[in-house]
């Protein structure tokens, strides 16, 4: 008699446990449901299918308004002077720092990372060109614009092409699909499947500010 | 480089924080230097009188900072949205806690110059409308311990932020390092003590080899060779470094920012002060020229010090 009134007790608390920690274990999942991952942004550079065509410097130039003799985005010739024959191309950019100095360093906060999307890019408005986030990027990539006479960096178009919902420039204008853009936090996108398959470095990764730009450099393979 | 990828071009225009920011680190450092340096040897000796020294020393304080504002204010690209920095703060940029830092420190060397000279003032300006202001005096007075001791402290804020403003910049190995705060704040010592005391000695009638003079005078030595150490330091952490550091520290021996540092900060800064006072006999050591030159080229050292630092900085990046 008193082992069924236990069996019993332990029949209710085991039926209002699984009450309570099936509508608990729900509501988790529904949080984790609004609550999608932020993105992060970013670029993979194809140095294999880079030609040195200079497009993306083009387009980039007229879609962002650069002023002339100013850039962005450049791409630098590095071949090697004793095999002139081995084309090799670098784009000079830009590398969207996770920690990005620039940002760190601002005072007036003009340089800063865009709540939503991750991406670095400037308020020029609030910008006093000081120059400290120009001396402060280990990768040297930012200028004053002659124009705005703010800073300026790559944002993968933020103000142009992105608030469109389209790729970047550089992106559309390059014919041999040398650059991907994309977001690094979604698994199932592009960037992230070329990633999986192919070896790819990040530029001065000792300076430790996690660029978010990945390079594929051309190895020789063979003898 | 053994890097698989690389690129060597880059946006900026090489030296992008030129002269006027030297200068500026310059002033700023005298301006510290001096308060500090006079405010200790009120507390040390307890002197309660206005000396000569402190005289010379608020002035110099305050009207280097305000000139280096210019400076400052001046090699900004946008120097009439200066004000944006007024009201905009990150605390994680050294320049914003430098400029609220600044915010404190120059009222607070103005009040000092009034509290200092508040004898002159009421003689001068006593016939003036400015007179109705002078019931201040009496608000402010009883504040004036308080004052110092903010100003002292605000005045080593002020000379060590600026090495760190520029010893966060990771690409120039000659900048990047622990050993800039320390050498500015000394540096800034030094030249802030040959300035102030020059100043009292030629306006305020200060005797050039008595009392405080004196003691700065003893002082100077110690300071100097503090100063030569931590440039010893710095050269040897560069050659001990890795090849980056090793490239950069070619940056005293090679390139045209070489003289700056062998003829302004050795020659003038360390050589010409020691040469007068210990190498020429006593007649010249304790002659009023040797005094005055030996000041001048202290300070024309410490701007050359600021200046090689940051033009051959820049220049050697990694």
């Amino acid at each position: 008699m008193e082992q069924d009134t236990k069996r019993r007790h332990f029949l209710k608390y085991l039926g209002a446990s699984s009450l309570v920690l099936s509508t608990v274990g729900h509501s988790t999942q529904t949080q984790e449901e609004e609550k999608p991952k932020k993105p992060h942004y970013g670029m993979i550079f194809d140095q294999n299918k880079c030609v040195g065509c200079t497009e993306c410097e083009v387009a980039c130039k007229k879609t962002n308004a650069v002023p002339k003799k100013q850039a962005r985005l450049y791409v630098e010739n590095k071949t090697d002077p004793n095999t002139p024959l081995e084309k090799r191309y670098t784009r000079v950019s830009c590398q969207q720092c996770v920690d990005a100095p620039c940002v760190n360093v601002c005072p007036t906060n003009a340089c800063y990372r865009d709540e939503k999307t991750g991406i670095v890019t400037m308020n020029t408005n609030d910008c006093i060109a000081c120059k400290y986030c120009i001396v402060a990027c280990p990768y040297d990539v930012r200028f004053i614009n002659h124009e705005t006479k703010s800073a300026e960096n790559c944002n993968f178009c933020f103000n142009t092409n992105f608030a469109k919902n389209e790729e970047p420039a550089c992106v559309q204008a390059c014919k041999y699909k040398a650059l991907v853009f994309g977001d690094l936090n979604d698994e199932a996108s592009y960037i992230n499947q070329l990633l999986h398959v192919k070896d790819s470095v990040r530029m001065k990764p000792s300076f430790g500010t996690q660029p978010s730009l990945r390079y594929i450099p051309i190895v020789k393979t063979g003898v | 480089m053994n890097e698989s990828i690389e690129f060597s071009v880059g946006f900026s225009h090489g030296v992008e924080w030129g002269w006027p920011i030297g200068v500026y680190l310059l002033l700023a450092g005298i301006s510290g230097g001096a308060l500090i340096i006079a405010l200790a040897l009120r507390y040390y000796q307890k002197q309660t009188e206005e000396t000569p020294l402190l005289k010379a020393a608020s002035l110099v304080s305050f009207v280097t900072i305000a000139l280096g504002m210019i400076f400052l204010v001046g090699d900004l690209e946008k120097p009439l949205y200066f004000w944006k920095i007024l009201i905009n703060y990150n605390f994680t940029s050294v320049m914003s806690i430098g400029v609220l830092a600044l915010c404190l420190y120059i009222p607070l060397t103005f009040l000092i110059v009034v509290l200092v000279f508040e004898a002159w003032i009421k003689e001068r300006l006593g016939q003036t409308p400015l007179a109705k202001l002078f019931f201040l005096f009496a608000w402010i007075k009883p504040l004036r311990p308080m004052i110092h001791l903010l100003a002292f402290i605000f005045a080593l804020v002020v000379c060590a932020y600026t090495g760190f403003l520029i010893s966060v910049l990771v690409r120039f190995p000659l900048l990047n390092t622990a050993i800039l705060p320390a050498l500015f704040v000394v540096s800034g010592l030094s030249a802030g003590t040959a300035f102030s005391s020059v100043i009292a000695a030629y306006f305020f009638k200060a005797d050039a080899h008595h009392g405080d003079m004196k003691t700065l005078h003893t002082l100077e030595w110690p300071i100097m060779a503090l100063e030569m150490l931590l440039l010893f330091m710095l050269f040897v952490s560069l050659i001990v470094g890795t090849n980056v550091d090793k490239d950069a520290a070619a940056a005293f021996f090679e390139g045209s920012y070489r003289h700056l540092f062998w003829v302004g900060v050795v020659g003038l800064g360390f050589s010409v002060p020691l040469v007068l006072n210990f190498f020429l006999g006593k007649t010249v050591a304790h002659s009023r020229m040797s005094f005055y030159i030996s000041g001048m080229a202290s300070v024309l050292g410490v701007l050359s010090l600021r200046l090689f630092i940051l033009y051959a900085g820049q220049t050697f990046s990694a």
